[in-house]
C-alpha cells in the first residue's frame, strides 16, 4: 500500500504545515455553522502534493461532515453537477434515517476546478457559483493555479486562501513521523536530501522515502520530476538517453505532453546535427503522433491518451538518439502562446505571418500549419528572411 | 537604510511615497495592490523585485518568519537549507526547536491545542 494513502491525514493536526491557511478554513466552517455565511464557500488554492486535499477530508473527519466529492475524473457538465449535487438542500445524509449512522451534515468538495474544461465541461463553473449562492452546504474547492480572468466569479464569491509548500523542516517533520510509525531508521542524510529536493512537495517526498525504505535507488527520482517549468523540462528530455527517465518526466508531466511533441517537430525541423534519413523518419512518427493528437482532441478521445503516453518516450528516445539538441529557442510558430514580450510577438507575427501569407497568397491557417514550417525546415535565417522581405514589399 | 519587517500573504503599507513607482511595483509577479488595504507580496522572487525599486528609497522589506513551536523569529540566513527552500510561508521551525528531540509530538500537540482553542473545547 502506497504510504501517501496509509498516512493520510485523518485529523487536522496532522497534516503538517500552512498552519495559518488551516487556522482561516476552520474559522470559516466554524463561522458557517453558527450562521456567518459572508462567503459561501473557500477556495483553496495552491501547488499539487501539499495536502489540500488531505486537509479537507481532515477537516470532515474531525467536524463529522460526509463529504461528497467532484474531481477531475468525473463529468462536471452544469447538468451533471446538478444531478450529483444540486439537490443536496437538506444538508444532512440518509445514514440517520436508514439507521446506519448518525445523522451528518454534508460538506461540498469541487478538487481542481481550474482543470474544468470551458469547452467539454459546459457550465460547469456556474453550476458550482449557483449551488454556492444558495449557500444551503459548506463548500470547497481546491485549485492549482487559478486563472484571474477564467475563474473571475470564483474568486470573487469564495474565499481564496493560499497553500504554500512545506518547508524542508516541515518536510523532515512529515518524514520522521513516517519513520517512526514504520519502525525503520533512516539516517539524516537522506532525510535532508529529501527535503532539499522535493520543493515542498510533501507527496513526492513521501513516496522517495517509501522507494528508499524497499532500497530503491532514489538516484533518478531525487530530482523533482512534478511540474516543471516547460523550458526545464524539454531540457531535461533532450539531454536523457535514458527511456525509463523520459517515460518519468512525460507521466510526471503529462498535461504539457502536447507542448513537448510541437517542441520537439520544431527541434527535428530545425536540427543541423541530423541526417536527412533520420529527419525523414521522425518526421514520419511526428504524422502519426499528429494524428492521434488531433483525433483525441476534437472527439474529445481521452483513451488514445495512453497510446500518446506509449509513444512518446520512444519517439523522444529515438530523437535523442538521432541528434536532437534543445538550443533554448521556443518554437517560433507557437511564439503566442510563449512569448510574453509584446512588441517582440507583434514583430514576428508581423514579419512571419501578415507580410509573408499576403506574398504567397496563402490563408493563414496553411501558412501556420504548412508553409511555416517548410520554411524553418530549409533553415532561413530570421534576419535573411526579413530582408528579403523588405525588399520585395 | 530603513529595514522592515513583513510577512508573506499578508497585507502591508509602505512608509513612503511612491510615485511613479508605485505602477512598476504592482506591475511586478506575485505583487498585488488592494485599494485601502495594502500590497500583498505572495512569493520571494516578488520580494526580491520589489526590494530593488525599494532600496533606491532607502527602504528595505524582509520577510518575518515565527516559529510554529516557540513564537520566535526564524533566521533563514542560518537554516542548513537556505539555498533550497522557498521562504514564502508565515511559520517555520527554529533552529533551537528544530534540535528537539521529540520534534514531532510537540508540532503535533501545538497543532491540537491550536485546533482546540479554534474550536472552543
Amino acid at each position: 500500500m502506497l504510504w501517501t494513502e496509509k498516512y493520510r491525514p485523518k485529523k487536522i493536526e496532522d497534516v503538517i504545515g500552512n498552519e495559518e491557511a488551516k487556522q482561516e478554513v476552520v474559522k470559516w466552517l466554524i463561522g458557517w455553522f453558527t450562521g456567518n455565511k459572508e462567503y459561501p464557500g473557500v477556495l483553496l488554492a495552491g501547488p499539487p502534493g501539499i495536502g489540500k486535499t488531505s486537509f479537507v477530508y481532515a477537516l470532515a473527519n474531525q467536524f463529522n461532515l460526509h463529504v461528497v466529492e467532484l474531481n477531475a475524473s468525473d463529468v462536471r457538465t452544469a447538468q451533471h453537477i446538478y444531478a450529483k449535487v444540486g439537490s443536496i438542500g437538506g444538508a444532512s445524509t440518509l445514514d440517520a434515517f436508514t439507521g446506519s449512522g448518525p445523522r451528518r451534515n454534508i460538506l461540498l468538495f469541487f478538487d481542481e476546478v481550474d482543470g474544468i474544461d470551458p469547452k467539454a465541461d459546459t457550465g460547469g463553473l456556474s453550476a458550482i457559483l449557483d449551488i454556492a449562492n444558495k449557500k444551503e452546504v459548506p463548500i470547497i474547492a481546491a485549485a492549482n493555479f487559478p486563472d484571474p480572468v477564467k475563474h473571475k466569479d470564483l474568486l470573487n464569491t469564495f474565499k481564496y486562501i493560499t497553500f504554500r509548500p512545506l518547508t524542508p523542516r516541515q518536510i523532515i517533520i512529515l518524514l520522521k513521523r513516517i519513520a517512526a510509525n514504520e519502525g525503520i531508521a533512516v539516517s539524516d542524510e537522506l532525510l535532508n536530501n529529501i527535503a532539499t529536493k522535493v520543493n515542498g512537495d510533501a507527496r513526492l517526498a513521501v513516496n522517495l522515502l517509501q522507494e528508499a525504505s524497499h532500497g530503491l535507488d532514489i538516484d533518478i527520482t531525487l530530482t523533482p520530476m512534478e511540474n516543471l517549468p516547460f523550458e526545464e523540462l524539454i531540457r531535461r528530455l533532450t539531454n536523457s538517453y535514458n527511456i525509463n527517465e523520459i517515460r518519468n518526466l512525460l507521466n510526471s508531466n503529462s498535461n504539457q505532453i502536447e507542448d513537448v511533441f510541437y517542441t520537439y517537430y520544431d527541434l527535428i525541423t530545425r536540427s543541423n546535427n541530423t541526417s536527412f534519413e533520420d529527419k525523414v523518419r521522425l518526421l514520419d512518427y511526428c504524422i502519426k503522433l499528429n494524428e492521434m493528437f488531433g483525433r483525441m482532441n476534437k472527439k474529445r478521445s481521452f483513451y488514445l491518451f495512453r497510446y500518446i503516453l506509449t509513444l512518446m518516450p520512444w519517439f523522444i528516445y529515438s530523437a535523442n538518439r538521432a541528434g536532437i539538441v534543445y538550443d533554448g529557442r521556443i518554437p517560433a510558430y507557437r511564439f503566442k502562446l510563449f512569448i510574453q514580450n509584446r512588441k517582440y510577438r507583434d514583430h514576428l507575427n508581423e514579419v512571419y505571418t501578415d507580410r509573408l501569407k499576403m506574398i504567397l497568397h496563402e490563408s493563414y491557417r496553411k501558412f501556420v500549419t504548412e508553409t511555416l514550417p517548410t520554411i524553418k525546415f530549409i533553415d532561413i535565417k530570421d534576419e535573411i528572411l526579413e530582408d528579403l522581405l523588405t525588399k520585395v514589399i | 537604510m530603513q529595514y522592515m519587517n513583513i510577512k508573506y500573504g499578508t497585507p502591508f503599507r509602505i512608509p513612503r511615497r511612491l510615485g511613479d513607482r508605485f505602477k512598476d511595483i504592482v506591475s511586478i509577479r506575485g505583487v498585488k495592490y488592494i485599494k485601502g488595504t495594502g500590497f500583498i507580496i505572495e512569493n520571494k522572487e516578488a520580494l526580491d523585485s520589489i526590494n530593488k525599486i525599494l532600496v533606491k528609497m532607502g527602504l528595505i522589506l524582509k520577510p518575518l518568519i515565527n516559529c510554529y513551536i516557540c513564537g520566535g523569529n526564524v533566521d533563514c540566513d542560518e537554516c542548513t537549507f537556505n539555498k533550497s527552500c522557498h521562504k514564502a510561508v508565515t511559520h517555520c521551525i527554529c533552529k533551537t526547536c528544530f534540535q528537539q528531540r521529540d520534534l514531532v509530538n510537540i508540532y503535533i500537540s501545538k497543532q491540537t491545542q491550536m485546533i482546540r482553542r479554534l474550536i472552543g473545547e
